[in-house]
């Protein structure tokens, strides 16, 4: 087995730990939530945690079993992963949403300290959800259209 | 960076694919180095350079001025 095929394999094997691991928090998350529905815990965010680790795993099976039998396809996929006009697109696409991040978060953080001595109002909790919602979001997708643009201009 | 990646290629009969495969990146890359959108690491430029058997200036045509618009 050539080393492009080995590596495939380790992915392979990394996405069906994901997925198990992940399909195992979401039923405990559903079965502890069941089951002591009486405590004051949302044990749903155990379940999401599930969701998100099997989510990644799923993500990784798709991304390489098409390679898993195909040497050659093995060896495209491993360069198409190292290439380095896409680590250098996904370098510039990470720089770019950690500055919006930075700069949100300064912003919640600054809006906190103004609200905390009454020169602004203070958040209410659905508010603060929908910030902190897009302090999560807005980033990422800044890191997406990144990636999209510089696909086309580099 | 203008270069004669594409000349070179088509000389050998060699795809876009072919090229990326001997080199070890994407097609994608091979595409940007040939319109000249991209320039290369000093490795990947090694690389081209001892695949195609010649230097790296005679494969990449540097000009200062281009330098200025980049």
């Amino acid at each position: 087995m050539s080393n492009y095929s080995q590596w495939v394999q380790q992915k392979l094997r990394l996405g069906w730990a994901f997925l198990a691991a992940g399909v195992i928090v979401a039923a405990a998350g559903a079965w502890i939530g069941s089951e002591f529905a009486y405590l004051p815990y949302n044990f749903r965010i155990i379940t999401g945690l599930g969701i998100l680790l099997a989510g990644v795993g799923f993500s990784f099976l798709v991304r390489y079993w098409h390679a898993r039998k195909n040497g050659a396809e093995a060896r495209r996929v491993s360069a198409a992963e190292r290439d380095e006009r896409m680590l250098l697109i996904r370098a510039r696409a990470g720089n770019r949403a950690f500055w919006v991040s930075l700069g949100l978060t300064y912003t919640g953080l600054m809006w906190a300290s103004f609200a905390a001595n009454g020169s602004l109002p203070e958040l209410s909790g659905d508010t603060l959800w929908f910030f902190l919602a897009g302090a999560v979001l807005i980033p990422f997708i800044v890191y997406i259209a990144s990636i999209v643009r510089d696909q086309n201009r580099l | 960076m203008k270069n004669r990646l594409e000349e070179l290629r088509s000389q050998r009969g060699w795809t876009q694919q072919e090229l990326a495969d001997q080199v070890e990146v994407s097609r994608q890359t091979i595409i940007s180095l040939e319109n000249g959108r991209y320039n290369p690491s000093i490795l990947l430029a090694f690389r081209l350079s001892r695949l195609f058997e010649m230097p790296i200036e005679d494969l990449f045509l540097y000009s200062p001025e281009e330098e200025n618009h980049e």
